[in-house]
């Protein structure tokens, strides 16, 4: 694989996403796969140092690489830790070689104005990676030309179309779909890229050894897509028409998604006044017989143990998303961090069935919403989809995507009067499986659907019984987890690299496209390696995961969590202890996993 | 709507569970006996069928009302029956909501819920049973006991000040807003029925008292708090209005007055407010039918969903949505 890797560093509030994010775009259209990731964002909304950065290569590509070929450097924060507090700025992973293109102007708006570019203070690191320096006075051209600071992004893209080779054309078809064509936006924008360009061309820049060898495809339908959006454009077309959920980072890409989207299909999206109320909302809409479901992050997730521990007992489907950052507490809002899948497999009291699926890239995530409903119908449990920051709020290229495949199975279902015991209907019948018809409120001749958060009777009452407590906790966890492992709609780990190979990873969530380009890299330095990449979390893969270890000489279990919460599971569930051969690769910094990070730790 | 008739009258026996849970003279039983009035009258005179009436609750004496009836419902969790009964509602507005609650539930740990469902409008009915006590963990005193009542957790008198509901439901915004009392069944059972023919949130709040912990001075035997109640602390809207009109409003206020108060007034909220404080310096607890407002929109009328138009009705099918669906696709493209 070919990759190009971009930097746009400033402080919140320059436009470094927009910069990054419309780059990315064309590089699609003009036939990259590109992955875009927020490589530092700070719980702000202006002013602190923000980092976005861009992946564009010839093959799909699912994470950040280790250093960048092009450093924007928007503010002096590109280069320096001017806090004091330990900071690692973007410079630290500019490639040997790699180019710099710096605003030469001073700050002419924004806060902390004194933090102009100035390359001289970093004169000794650019030295030694021996940057290729290129100055451009965008922010008083910005000023100057056009009365619009921000659009110092887009004069900085046109001289990168300038060094790169990339076509106006292409730039001029983006700007159309983002502002409409014609409009003062778009003319603005056009105006300051062609700016930006034509001072590269005076100045002769030309970057021939950065560019990528790329086509147009024809009839391109591939997908750009948030991880957040993968997953609620899945649980659409999966048939969620309920939402429910609260903001928080980094989930909020989801309920904003379902706002815009979920009304015009005849579906229905409530901002609760917290994760507790969002949760309880969720097993109302499901009770309704709407396919309902929620997203939330850490702190959001605690509050909704409760809600999830009703839905268990009272057998109500729903699923929930766990979009995943640093913690504990609030811990990193907007970094990367995986602490919660403990909570996740073991979170609410009592004992009950439950499912958490884990999607490796937004594709996969797409395909699994479908599955995550169904199941969540056929075996009337919480369905967990958990995830973390890199995925949900990094911007993806997909292969083009199917809603046709998607089968929708409701699981037992009764639509008509039924006469159980005593001519009425039973929420907790026991039946050979387990497994209860459910029914919805308005179904005629049905008046006795009675779920209960107590332990109860077949019809749903209150009971403290033995013999029917008994055979209701087996009911609704013994036998039902016995069935849901069985079930062939739980996504099988992927396993990548040869099956013999003496070397193994084991991962979930973002850190898949870092593992697999690690395990790429050590079979070009002729170290056989593998990876099974977990899709199920729970029930817990256990003989797919023993047997991918009995035939390792050494597994690293990959993860964002300083107590490996992943090793744990596999031990518990899988392979008992192993010190020496299971061990840890860990980052629990809030900075994105790459190849190189994974490999250095070995 | 098809206009529903049901087949034979439907009779209060048919909804009866087979619940036992409260103590005998418990005023939980009165709110129960009004309530099956209601579901009498909207199954066979309103055309309600059965199969659309969906009943919540929560924890706590009150809660263990679902088990004294044979209906679709769910019994939740403490002070989280409400955010569930918005999620039903909202999710399928074809269905008539009404959540069961007590005070602890309900004004303590579900008080976000609580005013939260009042302002946001949402089309159910929460009935309240306020007894002042936790009865069902032994008599502690809940956010509606008075300064000074003597229980468990507050042996030297309840010194942290109450709690007024009909104050904050009617500040946040609830479409009806009223108070009844266990011991007077046909009056409850025409308040639970405006309750639940009126459009938006409506909270009923009920004085049922507990006979076995809310104790008060001189008041010893079975059925002396109902007396304590009704002598000492209850006093109803119509008196109100009409002893302390006169103390409350300015002559130039009074001219504009009608005779009897009117809930339905636009300045009942303004009226309902001042006479719960005036009440108040008596000692005393307004009831009956403070305020019935249907002017603002409904959650549901916000949100675009309707009995027409309702999420759990939704053709979820994929073929009957792939157009749809690829133009989402297209848009992120």
């Amino acid at each position: 694989m070919r990759s190009l890797q971009v930097c746009g560093a400033g402080r919140a509030g320059d436009g470094t996403n927009t910069n990054i994010s419309m780059l990315g775009q064309v590089l699609k259209d003009l036939g990259a796969w590109t992955f875009i990731w927020r490589e530092e964002v700070y719980s702000n909304i202006q002013t602190r140092d923000t980092a976005f950065g861009l992946r564009a290569a010839d093959a799909p590509v699912y994470g950040p690489d280790d250093q960048f070929d092009i450093l924007e450097a928007f503010d002096q924060g590109a280069f320096l830790d001017w806090t004091g507090e330990g900071r690692v700025p973007p410079l630290a992973r500019l490639r040997k070689g790699g180019v710099v293109l710096y605003d030469t102007s001073p700050r002419l708006e924004y806060p902390n104005t004194g933090h102009e570019v100035r390359p001289e203070q970093v004169e000794g690191e650019l030295r030694a990676r021996d940057a290729r320096l290129f100055g451009l006075p965008m922010g008083r051209m910005a000023k100057e030309q056009f009365g619009n600071y921000i659009v110092r992004g887009t004069i900085a893209l046109g001289a990168l179309a300038q060094m790169l080779g990339l076509p106006e054309e292409a730039f001029v078809r983006r700007f159309a779909r983002i502002f409409g064509e014609g409009s003062d936006l778009f003319r603005l924008n056009l105006e300051a890229f062609r700016a930006g360009l034509e001072h590269a061309r005076a100045e002769g820049w030309e970057l021939p050894d950065l560019r990528l060898p790329l086509s147009a495809l024809d009839g391109d339908e591939r997908q750009l897509l948030l991880g957040n959006e993968a997953v609620a454009l899945g649980a659409i077309v999966a048939g969620c028409r309920f939402y429910a959920g609260y903001p928080i980072t980094p989930a909020s890409e989801v309920l904003e998604y379902m706002a815009e989207k979920l009304p015009s299909l005849g579906g229905v999206v409530v901002q609760a006044d917290s994760e507790m109320a969002a949760a309880h909302h969720v097993i109302g809409g499901s009770l309704t017989g709407a396919r309902s479901m929620t997203a939330t992050s850490g702190p959001g997730f605690s509050l909704m143990q409760e809600a999830i521990s009703a839905a268990g007992m009272t057998e109500t489907p729903v699923v929930i998303v766990v979009s995943q950052r640093g913690g504990p507490a609030t811990g990193l809002p907007t970094k990367v961090g995986q602490e919660d899948l403990n909570e996740t497999v073991f979170g609410g009291h009592g004992d009950f069935a439950r499912i958490v699926l884990a999607p490796t890239e937004p594709e996969d995530a797409f395909y699994m919403m479908e599955k995550a409903f169904n199941l969540a119908d056929r075996y009337q449990c919480p369905v967990f989809v958990i995830y973390d920051q890199m995925f949900a709020q990094s911007t993806y290229t997909t292969p083009p995507l199917d809603p046709a495949r998607f089968v929708i199975d409701r699981g037992k279902v009764v639509a008509g009067p039924v006469n159980g015991h005593n001519g009425h209907y039973r929420r907790y019948a026991l039946t050979e499986d387990g497994i209860s018809p459910r029914a919805f409120p308005g179904t005629p001749g049905i008046h006795t659907i009675y779920a209960n958060t107590n332990e109860h009777t077949e019809e749903g009452y209150i009971t403290e019984e033995m013999v029917v407590r008994k055979a209701m906790v087996e009911k609704r966890v013994v036998k039902r987890m016995a069935l849901i492992q069985r079930d062939p709609d739980l996504p099988p780990p992927r396993l990548h690299g040869p099956a013999d190979a003496p070397i193994g990873f084991i991962a979930y969530g973002s850190t898949y496209g870092p593992v697999l380009e690690a395990v790429e890299r050590l079979a070009a330095a002729g170290q056989r390696a593998k990876f099974l990449a977990l899709r199920t979390i729970w029930p817990f893969p256990a003989r797919e995961v023993r047997r991918f270890v009995e035939r390792c000489r050494v597994v690293y279990v990959v993860e964002y969590s300083a107590t490996a919460q992943l090793k744990g599971l596999v031990q518990r569930e899988a392979t008992g202890p192993m010190p020496r051969k299971l061990r840890s690769v860990l980052r629990y910094d809030g900075r994105p996993m790459t190849p190189g990070y994974i490999l250095q730790s070995l | 709507m098809t206009v529903y008739t049901p087949e034979k009258p439907l009779t209060a026996a048919e909804v009866t569970g087979p619940g036992a849970w409260w103590c005998s003279g418990c005023g939980d039983f009165g709110v129960t006996a009004a309530f099956k009035d209601v579901l009498v009258t909207l199954v066979n005179e309103l055309g309600i069928p059965l199969e659309r009436i969906f009943v919540m609750s929560g924890i706590g004496c009150s809660s263990k009302e679902p088990e004294m009836l044979r209906l679709n419902s769910y019994h939740g969790q403490h002070g989280r029956s409400i955010p569930v009964a918005m999620g039903v509602a909202l999710a399928n507005p074809n269905l008539v909501v009404v959540d069961f609650g007590g005070d602890g539930d309900t004004y303590a740990i579900g008080m976000e819920h609580f005013v939260h469902a009042c302002i946001k409008n949402v089309n159910m009915t929460l009935i309240v049973m306020n007894n002042q006590v936790y009865g069902l963990t032994r008599g502690q005193a809940s956010p509606t006991g008075h300064l000074g009542l003597k229980t468990s957790s507050t042996p030297e008198g309840k010194k942290v000040r109450p709690v007024n509901p009909l104050k904050l439901a009617i500040a946040a915004g609830a479409a009806f807003v009223a108070r009844g009392v266990s011991w007077k069944k046909k009056e409850l059972a025409e308040l639970m029925l405006r309750a639940i023919q009126t459009k938006g949130f409506s909270l009923l709040d009920v004085f049922s008292p507990c006979v076995t912990y809310h104790r008060e001075p001189g008041y010893r035997g079975s059925g002396a708090i109902v007396d304590w109640y009704r002598l000492n602390y209850v006093l109803d809207i119509q008196e109100a209005w009409r002893e302390m009109r006169d103390q409350v409003f300015s002559e130039e206020e009074r001219a504009h007055l009608p005779a009897d108060y009117d809930p339905t007034s636009p300045d009942a909220a303004l009226y309902a407010l001042r006479l719960i404080e005036e009440a108040a310096k008596m000692g005393r607890e307004v009831t009956g039918l403070l305020l019935v407002n249907e002017s603002a929109p409904t959650l549901e009328e916000a949100l675009g969903v309707s009995p027409e138009r309702a999420p759990a009705l939704a053709d979820i099918a994929v073929e009957a949505n792939l157009e749809h669906y690829q133009r989402l696709l297209a848009e992120l493209r």
